[in-house]
């Protein structure tokens, strides 16, 4: 039980730290509570918890995804450009869109993992460059509006429940089995644990590192076409907060930035730790700046608290504490 | 006992073959930054076919002053990343220089003089603060300057929520001002140089490369990694602090969210001049024909009047060719050694 | 008064013994040699001159003064310099950066005088005629053995009045050991002392006055290297020992060959090795340290580029990775040196580390079945043993010995049956040696295929049915029944074809 505790104590924390804050919230803002503000805030988390999926996976296997930001976006733009506000295109353009994502995913695993580019400058280059193609493509200013069921999809309901809720319960089901019952989700970790040990292993390291990022471009691609549903229309630089957030939820999450550890379980708080600090802010009347200086104080303290010369630290004190119950004893 | 000892003519054509080994071993170390300079060379050289008085000190001094935010950015940068680090938070710390001086410069010359200057010994202190947390938390530079750019961004828009705020004439005048042609921008940049070549060539200078290089070798030879982080973070936020003066004299105002703009690019201007983000490798003079390289892609695009959507795409590509050449170099370099 | 007098240093790493009274005594103006088989405790006792460790007990006397490094500055302050087998020099730094790395001369404006560093190199080199390579060169593109003569310059541009010198040959070609040889006698001839550590008995006569041999973390005895002969200090080196920790050894060797090499080399550390492996056998691979060992195992295992055939059952194969090493019953499976860095994922769970091999076997529909995995962990935890609380227990908290374990359960599950172990037993306790034993001759019995290395020499002997010795890299001899003695391996290991 203890080791258990251990094991996902920064999950829990994530959790402790979120629950902690939804009544810290509820106290100073009368209503936060309510169904309908909650309501809000799935939706929201549930965007930045799909970009996350992604982001999980490859920083699970060790790496990272900068290219987050204009995936999305370009995914986005191209859904609400071959709809056309119209709902019968989309039967081609979302799985076009889709697999554009997963293949830009796979392009960053290639280049990653064939030729030894850093993940940081990979994934950075691929940005930029979309950032640019869709600039060059849309003239700087698209214009086409979301269609009817992408909208739903984004801000309908089924029953008290959100569609895009549903969706993102469903794609954590997806992940969670994906990272801990398959062979897949076996080899990132070992992989993300130590490449060498994995190489020595027989892990087909190549393959995983692709199928990751590949992941990572998919689930990109995904909230960008849902958060045109959101935002009623694709614009430009939409995605850009998203690298940021995703990073830093899966951080708050408990997951090490050097791989091998983590959880989509644990990225889902940190999803919903920093949806409650924005909706918190505003409630206490402060601005967006102090909402950026408290994201960044939440991922220090977090991470510090998983941080291995934390642990330590506790560990001695817990010992020099223990020796002295046993000297009264 | 007897030995063979090789005949003088065996060893003399043994050292030929060693030389000619190290030379291409030289060249191949190299290459990322020779790579980046023919790539410099191809751009200037275009740039100069599709405009007039492109080989002149005026367009050296424009072309200086558009690239000089993003040099001092990727200064501090080159620094960290020699020492095997990453600091994401010199984004931050531009937006809360450029704010602090619209907001706290007096109007007096001695005013202005002082609050610059504790603008960039805040730099250095928030840059120490960095090294202070990833040396005594054991955290990863990147989620550290993550949270700390977070934190620093934040700051600068509480302080301004929109760009604004003034600065005195004199101040913006700096930027324009020129000696025989020169502009005090072009002065700037030879200051930068000669910072490095000096700075290369201490002691510190080599001990941060050694501790990018191998950090337990570093540590056996007695340098001290506390140290070494505390000073590489706060050479790069101080250098953060400069740009962000720099930036001030050359936009006139506060921008609570400009840092970020330069983030990523001076990290990509590093690389494209050759800094292994391994750690160790590299210098600033390929940083500076980095910081160029990315400038004049934005002047051709505007030449060409194509639309300056292009300006990240080329940046990419070129991104991408910098880091597979020197990726398949070090490749060639094992294979041709073993 | 002799210049270095240590009178029964002792050194523990918690319940482990390094170290029992070793006694050491050498003068100014002599080359001593310190000898001892591997774990003797020799490199725990230059460590401690050294100032790299402390030790737990004895005296230490300098010239006459009470000697207690506080660190390795301290030791060097003091005029020790030593040289050791894990290099530490910084990859990216030039020759001569690396030598005078944190004593670089400085210039008024606090910058390296780069001229007078490189002139100080040259003149470093000229004045000990180090066959060095060119000041400016790299030394991440060095190769080994230049690399250690880098690190001998720099021991050098100290001035030391001891200099140490560890296996420093072993990485070295033929004239660059006859310079260090002849260095270390003009360095004696200078008033300094040389303590000298080789295998090679050769080098020994060659150029030490005297000889000390350490057995078990002890000293046995020191010798003038005129008056003793070869004999004796290989005897003094084995000593009597203790045999029960080995199983019985029975042929289990059949006709099928289960690999067999022809030409096979790597690089220039390894070359032309014909080997023959047969269904049922133990192989030991023996040799000096460095002399292809490592390398030949890297190569069966996919690890190192190999030229060469190979042929494994009789089928011809190109290993290019581990995963064309791993290919099921008829696929070679690798106990690695380096368990914390290659062998194991220390932070995962035995469970995960047991089957991170052969997920593919406890996969259905592409999921995992978690009962199926259990009964493969549950039966090795079983055979082989495991002393772990739950399979969940992080692989990191198990105990050394158990740690082996895992790693040899988790090579078992991928069935192959060719079996390369290399170094299985080091630092690792008797009961748990004395178990790998015994289930390598279990294996054996049951067909599989072993190729084994141990750093500690009487366990090939007393546990291989064959013995291949390597010497430069190229295969010695190959020894079997009778012929398997630590002194004939050591004879085919140590002796000098000198003779080009």
């Amino acid at each position: 039980m203890n080791a258990l505790l251990a094991r996902h104590r920064a999950v829990l924390l994530a959790y402790l730290g979120m629950i902690v804050l939804l009544l810290l919230t509820s106290f100073v803002s009368q209503g936060f509570l309510s169904g309908s503000h909650l309501r809000t805030m799935a939706v929201l988390s549930a965007f930045i918890g799909i970009v996350a999926l992604g982001q999980t996976f490859v920083i699970i296997g060790g790496g990272i995804d900068l290219s987050v930001p204009w995936v999305l976006n370009c995914a986005a733009v191209l859904v609400t450009l071959m709809a056309n506000g119209a709902d019968g295109p989309l039967i081609y353009a979302i799985p076009i869109a889709l697999a554009g994502g997963a293949l830009v995913g796979a392009l960053n695993g290639f280049g990653i993992a064939l030729f030894g580019v850093p993940p940081i400058i990979m994934t950075l280059a691929v940005n930029v460059i979309l950032q640019g193609g869709i600039l060059i493509y849309t003239g700087g200013a698209p214009t086409a509006s979301a269609p009817p069921l992408i909208q739903f999809l984004a801000v309908g309901r089924i029953g008290p429940l959100p569609v895009v809720v549903l969706i993102w319960a469903a794609l954590a089901v997806a992940a969670t089995l994906l990272l801990s019952r398959t062979a897949f989700g076996r080899y990132l970790y070992a992989q993300g644990t130590s490449a060498t040990v994995a190489e020595f292993s027989g892990v087909p390291t190549l393959r995983i590192t692709v199928l990751a990022y590949t992941l990572s471009g998919f689930t990109a691609a995904a909230a960008g076409i849902l958060l045109t549903g959101y935002t009623a229309q694709a614009y430009l630089g939409m995605g850009d907060p998203y690298l940021f957030t995703s990073i830093a939820a899966v951080a708050i999450g408990g997951a090490s930035i050097l791989g091998g550890s983590g959880s989509y379980i644990g990225t889902i708080a940190g999803a919903l730790v920093l949806t409650i600090l924005t909706g918190l802010l505003p409630a206490l009347n402060l601005s967006n700046g102090a909402l950026l200086v408290v994201y960044g104080v939440v991922i220090l303290v977090t991470v510090s608290l998983a941080s291995d010369a934390v642990s330590d630290f506790f560990a001695v004190m817990t010992r020099s504490f223990g020796r002295r119950d046993n000297a009264q004893s | 006992m007897t030995m063979t000892l090789p005949s003088p003519a065996k060893s003399v054509a043994k050292r030929d073959g060693d030389a000619a080994r190290d030379r291409s071993t030289w060249l191949i170390d190299r290459a990322p930054f020779l790579i980046a300079c023919g790539m410099l060379a191809v751009l200037v050289a275009i740039y100069g076919t599709l405009r007039e008085g492109v080989f002149t000190f005026e367009e050296l001094n424009l072309d200086t002053a558009a690239a000089m935010t993003l040099l001092l950015a990727a200064t501090g940068q080159t620094i960290v990343l020699l020492r095997g680090g990453i600091d994401l938070s010199i984004g931050g710390m531009i937006s809360l220089g450029t704010v602090l001086a619209a907001t706290q410069f007096g109007g007096s010359p001695l005013q202005v003089a002082f609050a610059a200057l504790m603008i960039a010994l805040l730099g250095f202190a928030i840059g120490v603060c960095n090294g202070l947390l990833i040396s005594v938390l054991r955290l990863q530079p990147f989620l550290v300057t993550l949270a700390t750019w977070s934190i620093l961004s934040g700051t600068a828009l509480m302080i301004l929520p929109t760009d604004g705020g003034q600065l005195p004439d004199f101040w913006m005048a700096f930027g324009n001002a020129s000696l025989l042609g020169v502009s005090s921008s072009v002065g700037l940049l030879v200051l930068l140089i000669l910072f490095w070549v000096w700075f290369r060539g201490t002691r510190l200078g080599i001990e941060i490369r050694a501790t990018g290089s191998n950090q337990r070798s570093a540590e056996l030879s007695g340098v001290s990694i506390l140290r070494i982080n505390l000073l590489t973070y706060g050479l790069s936020g101080l250098f953060a602090a400069l740009a962000a003066l720099y930036l001030t004299t050359q936009t006139g105002t506060g921008s609570p969210t400009i840092g970020k703009d330069y983030i990523l690019p001076s990290v990509a201007a590093a690389v494209i001049g050759g800094i292994s983000l391994f750690g160790g490798r590299g210098g600033m003079i390929g940083t500076i024909v980095g910081a160029f390289i990315l400038t004049i892609i934005g002047n051709l695009v505007f030449v060409l009047s194509v639309s300056s959507y292009w300006q990240p795409v080329v940046s990419g590509v070129i991104l991408l060719i910098a880091v597979l050449a020197s990726s398949l170099a070090e490749k060639s370099a094992r294979r041709s050694l073993s | 008064m002799e210049l270095i007098e240590a009178v029964g240093i002792s050194k523990r790493y918690g319940g482990i013994v390094a170290l029992s009274r070793a006694d050491f005594r050498a003068d100014a103006g002599e080359v001593h040699a310190l000898l001892g088989e591997n774990g003797a405790g020799k490199s725990t006792f230059i460590q401690i001159l050294a100032g790299i460790i402390r030790p737990n007990g004895g005296t230490l006397h300098l010239a006459g003064r009470a000697y207690q490094p506080a660190n390795a500055r301290a030791a060097e302050a003091a005029g020790i310099a030593a040289v050791f087998q894990e290099l530490s020099l910084v990859p990216d730094l030039t020759v001569a950066e690396n030598i005078w790395f944190r004593r670089e001369p400085l210039s008024p404006i606090g910058t390296v005088r780069k001229r007078r560093e490189r002139e100080a190199t040259l003149a470093l080199f000229d004045r000990y005629r180090i066959p060095a390579p060119a000041p400016t060169r790299e030394v991440r593109r060095l190769t080994l053995a230049e690399r250690q003569i880098v690190e001998i310059a720099k021991a050098l541009s100290r001035d030391p009045s001891v200099i140490i010198l560890d296996e420093a040959t072993s990485a070295l070609p033929p004239r660059e050991t006859e310079w260090l040889l002849q260095l270390s006698q003009d360095l004696a001839a200078e008033g300094k002392l040389v303590i000298y550590i080789s295998h090679r008995l050769a080098e020994i006569r060659q150029i030490a006055q005297r000889v000390t041999i350490f057995r078990n973390g002890a000293t046995v005895a020191t010798h003038d290297t005129a008056a003793v002969d070869d004999e004796t200090i290989i005897a003094d080196m084995l000593g009597r020992r203790m045999d029960r920790l080995y199983p019985p050894r029975i042929a289990t060797a059949t006709d099928r060959t289960a690999l067999k090499l022809r030409g096979l080399s790597v690089g220039d550390r390894l070359a032309d090795i014909d080997l023959d492996l047969k269904e049922g056998e133990v192989m030991g691979v023996a040799g000096l340290q460095g002399h292809g060992q490592r390398e030949l195992f890297q190569a069966l295992f996919g690890v190192s580029r190999s030229r060469g055939a190979i042929e494994v059952w009789g089928k011809p194969v190109a290993i290019r990775s581990p995963r064309d090493a791993l290919v099921g019953r008829d696929g070679i499976a690798l106990v690695p040196e380096d368990r914390r860095s290659h062998g194991l994922l220390l932070s995962k769970s035995v469970r995960e580390n047991l089957t991170l091999s052969v997920v593919p076997r406890f996969t259905r529909f592409g999921f995992l079945s978690r009962s199926r995995e259990r009964a493969l962990v549950d039966e090795q935890l079983r055979t082989l043993q495991i002393k772990a609380g739950t399979p969940d227990q992080l692989a990191g908290t198990l105990s050394g010995g158990n740690q082996q374990k895992v790693i040899f359960g988790k090579m078992l599950l991928t069935q192959s049956r060719i079996l390369l172990l290399y170094d299985p037993t080091r630092g690792i306790d008797v009961g748990t040696k004395g178990e790998i034993f015994r289930l390598m001759r279990d294996l054996a019995a049951k067909g599989y295929a072993i190729l084994f290395y141990s750093s500690d020499l009487p366990e090939i002997v007393n546990v291989a049915d064959r013995v291949a010795v390597l010497r430069n890299g190229k295969l010695a001899a190959i020894l079997s029944g009778d012929d398997i003695s630590e002194h004939r391996i050591l004879r085919e290991a140590m002796v000098e074809a000198r003779a080009a």
